[in-house]
Order: C-alpha cells, then sequence, then structure tokens
C-alpha cells in the first residue's frame, strides 16, 4: 500500500491532552540552529524519522512551521519535495522511492538545501553529452 | 558482478548525483545514524564493494524473511540488486534441489573468508532430523557454511536466542546460533519478527563500512536496541504521572493512558519500535493500544502471561519508584531491575496464559 493510499483512510487523530515535550525540544534545537545560521553560516540538519513521536505530533509541527516562498520538486530514484517553511531558513525536505513511499524526512536549516544545486559530477556529464549540432 | 563497486553500478544504471546523495540519506537514515553523517556515507559507498550473503533457513516460520520483503527503505530488490549479492535464499532464490545447494557451494567458494551469512531460525540439537536442508543438518549446514564466513548475522529471535522452538519444554533441544559460533563475530538482531528497516539497516552498515555495529552484552547492535520501549514510549509521561489503562476498554484505554498494568513489557524491551514503527512507520503496538510482548527478548515467550503486569504496581515497583518519582530515568531502571526478577520467577514457574488474565487487574479494582 503506497503513502497517499494510507492518507486516504479517512481518521481523525486526536492530539492527546498531555505534553510529550517532542515539539518543545525540537523547537528549541531549531531555534538554536536557525542563530547558528544566522551568526556563523553553519547548516544543521535533523532526522524526523528518529523522533519517538505521539500519534498526530509530527502533524502539528508542519502545520506550525507552515509553508512559505519556495517548493521545489526533484525526481530521481522517485519524488522528493522541498519547500521552506514560513520561517526562512527552515526546509522540510521529503524522499519518496519509486513506490511513492516515504525514504526519508529531514529539517534542514539552511540558506538552499545542498540537493536543489546542479551537481558538479552531472554537470561533467553533461559537458560531455552536449553537442554543438543537436 | 561483486568486484564492481556501487557507486559505478549506480552510475551505469543512469543514477545521478542528487539520485546517488538521496540514496545515501537514506541509508543514512535507516542507520540510524545523524544526518551530519550523510558525507561520511556517501564517500564510504563510493568504493563499496556488494557482499557476497548466504541466507540459511532453519527452525524458522519465514516470517523474518516477510518483513525483510516489506522493508521499504530502500526496496527488497534494491537491496538484494545494488547492495549484496544475495547467493543463497530458500524461499526467494529461483534455483532449487542440487542446484541450490550448488549455488550456495560456490558462492562460498569464490568470496571464501568474506561473505555474510544470515540465519533465521533455531538449530535442533535434540535430532538432527527435526530439520534437514537436501538431507544436511542444520548444524551441519551452519558450521560448514560459517567456517569461511567474514560474520554472521542471526535474524529473528530464534536464531539469536532460540526462540518459540526453545520455548519450554523445548521438545527439539533447540539453540541460538550463537550458543554454536564462537570464533566468528555473531551480531543479534531479535525480534518476532524484526523491524524490516532494522534487519537492511544492519546489512547496510556491513556494506558501507565493511565492519559490524557497535553491539551490546546481548550481541544486538546497540544504535537499534540501545534503548528501552520504555524509555523512547511516547506514553512515558502517563506513567511518570501514574495514569494507567486498567482494562482494554475503559477511559484510561480511550485516552491513550500507559499500557503497564495491562502486561506491557516495555520497561524490559530493547527495540526500536517506538520510532521505527511499523508499517511504513504507520503505528507500532503501543500507539495501536497494545502493551510490547517483550518479543525482541530472550526466553519472552516463557516470560508468563502477555497480559499480566511485569509487577503488581502496588507492590515492589511502587515502593521502589517512591524513591525515584522526580527522576525519569531512574524510575525506568527500577522498574527494569524489578522486573527483570518477575521475568526470572515467571519463567521458573512457567504460568500459562489463561482468559482469567485478562481481567486481572479489572478483578484487582
Amino acid at each position: 500500500m503506497s503513502s497517499e493510499a494510507l492518507a486516504d483512510i479517512k481518521i481523525q487523530i486526536d492530539t492527546p491532552e498531555y505534553d510529550s515535550g517532542n515539539l518543545h525540544s525540537i523547537l528549541s534545537e531549531i531555534k538554536f540552529a536557525l542563530e547558528q545560521l544566522l551568526e556563523q553560516k553553519k547548516t544543521h540538519c535533523i532526522d524526523l524519522r528518529a523522533m519517538p513521536w505521539s500519534p498526530g505530533e509530527e502533524d502539528k509541527l508542519e502545520q506550525y512551521l507552515g509553508r512559505g516562498e519556495i517548493s521545489v520538486e526533484l525526481n530521481a530514484l522517485g519524488k522528493s519535495t522541498f519547500y521552506e517553511t514560513r520561517f526562512s531558513g527552515i526546509w522540510i525536505v521529503t524522499h519518496y522511492n519509486q513506490e511513492d513511499e516515504i525514504i526519508g524526512k529531514l529539517i534542514e536549516i539552511t540558506t538552499m538545501p545542498e540537493m536543489i544545486f546542479s551537481q558538479y559530477e552531472d554537470i561533467k556529464e553533461s559537458l560531455e553529452n552536449i553537442q554543438i549540432q543537436p | 558482478m561483486n568486484k564492481q563497486t556501487l557507486f559505478k553500478s549506480l552510475q551505469q544504471q543512469g543514477v545521478t548525483r542528487r539520485g546517488f546523495m538521496k540514496y545515501c540519506t537514506a541509508l543514512t537514515s535507516l542507520m540510524a545514524l545523524p544526518p551530519s553523517m550523510i558525507p561520511i556515507v556517501a564517500n564510504a559507498l563510493e568504493t563499496a564493494k556488494r557482499p557476497s550473503v548466504i541466507w540459511l533457513s532453519f527452525q524458522e516460520c519465514t516470517g523474518c524473511t516477510e518483513s525483510l520483503t516489506r522493508s521499504h527503505s530502500p526496496t527488497v530488490e534494491g537491496l538484494i540488486f545494488d547492495h549484496i549479492s544475495l547467493d543463497y535464499h530458500h524461499t526467494l532464490q529461483a534455483a532449487s534441489g542440487d542446484a541450490a545447494e550448488h549455488a550456495r557451494e560456490q558462492a562460498m567458494k569464490d568470496n571464501y573468508g568474506k561473505y555474510l551469512v544470515v540465519v533465521d531460525g533455531s538449530i535442533p540439537l535434540a535430532d538432527p532430523g527435526y530439520s534437514t536442508i537436501a538431507g544436511i543438518s542444520n548444524l551441519d549446514m551452519l558450521n560448514e557454511t560459517v567456517a569461511g564466513a567474514a560474520a554472521v548475522i542471526a535474524v529473528g529471535t530464534c536464531s539469536a536466542y532460540g526462540g518459540l522452538p526453545h520455548a519450554a519444554p523445548n521438545p527439539t533441544g533447540a539453540v541460538s546460533v550463537s550458543s554454536l559460533i564462537t570464533d566468528k563475530p555473531v551480531i543479534n538482531v531479535p525480534g518476532c519478527p524484526p523491524i524490516p528497516t532494522v534487519i537492511s539497516g544492519v546489512l547496510a552498515h556491513y556494506l558501507t563500512f565493511g565492519s559490524i555495529p557497535e553491539l551490546d552484552e546481548l550481541g544486538r547492535p546497540k544504535v537499534f536496541y540501545g534503548q528501552s520501549i520504555h524509555d523512547r514510549c511516547y506514553r512515558r509521561p502517563f506513567y511518570d504521572k501514574g495514569l494507567f489503562a486498567e482494562t482494554f476498554d475503559d477511559e484510561g484505554a480511550k485516552k491513550g493512558w500507559c499500557l503497564y498494568r495491562l502486561g506491557c513489557k516495555g520497561p524490559m524491551t530493547y527495540n526500536a519500535c517506538a520510532t521505527l514503527k511499523w508499517n511504513q512507520q504507520t503505528s507500532w503496538p503501543v500507539e495501536s493500544g497494545h502493551g510490547c510482548l517483550g518479543c525482541s527478548e530472550p526466553n519472552f515467550w516463557d516470560a508468563g502471561s502477555f497480559y499480566k503486569a511485569l509487577s503488581i504496581p502496588d507492590g515492589d515497583y511502587a515502593k521502589a519508584a517512591g524513591y525515584a518519582v522526580a527522576a525519569g530515568v531512574a524510575l525506568g531502571a527500577a522498574a527494569g531491575f524489578v522486573n527483570q526478577k518477575t521475568k526470572s520467577a515467571a519463567v521458573s514457574q512457567h504460568s500459562t496464559v489463561s482468559v482469567d488474565d485478562f481481567a486481572v487487574n479489572k478483578d484487582k479494582k
């Protein structure tokens, strides 16, 4: 079953009435990383799949971060989506495999995720393949 | 085939640098390493060679293979064709009979001293006739195959600790791989079955770094089995506040309170279910409202009823917890200590499951 098919099942997730502390700690980490980005140009990355989320908690984080001005879609070994949240410098990156299942989900604190840039290894190959008379 | 590096073979398949980096990102997450390791993983994979893998299935139910083939990141096809050269696996290989056994012998000869052996299932010692493959006893096949192996990965609780076949009265004399193999590194990947991404994560670690991950005293990779289910459980705050579900349909159960009193074995179970979860990270037992069975621990089948609390909440445990109420970590440690004792008692008494167990806490009220 693909992840989209799973998302099609209509269920309502009740957010637990208690605080697991996950959101507080991850937002503190993000805020600290944002300071470091501004002051030292140091980038940071958080693996969202390594968090012991309670039901609905990850959605709550994404809702809070919201969506900003830019989003990018990449097609390499399946789809990947990159978007900047409403907080400049905070990006959410999701990697899918060819079956459209999520294989990686990260928060990147950077001016632009590295993978969006053209890669020099690929540029080298382009140079070898490009023909003056197509 | 396995002389080529993974990076080269991906490049030949038209995979771009971005695709390769994406693959490395997924692999780093799969190995439970921090994202800062992505460049190091990429660097290692540029020169990594595909290791030959021989998979032996002994006294098992094929549940571990079922689990692995549902590993989604990366897919098992990717794992087989890109990561490893799976040269022998009863269930998955096309060859049968002599041809299959020949494939195993050939792989051993070609990669002597370098191949990986994966074992699922326990080995019967009472009578070799209980489980044979091509007329060869499990014990003989294990010894013969492991002789030229670089390392052995025991997948599933049966091969790691004896598992269900080892449960009392253990009619087949089932034993674990590590009790027989002492001269090679043995990595235990327990679970009934293990989490699919943990199986592929351990294989990926060997492929990437050419070494085995750091292990705990039970031979399990610390990166996946370093913390208890209880320590990583999102219901832990309820435990700390003393809020427990008493039955599977009471108000506490509906509100998602701690399942400790309904027999959850989380405090004494070391596994990654709370973070990696199951079925594409959809959920895991505790999230679906059922306590942990402790399936990745030795002798879990003989450790008393699944529905009996590890210790009586108002007994020894409450006393121990009383002293440590302010310190969550100490509380978990205290619970673990009391529960290890309870578990040993249950093993020696071999208590059985009955219908009454489901109502045991209800009656107490």
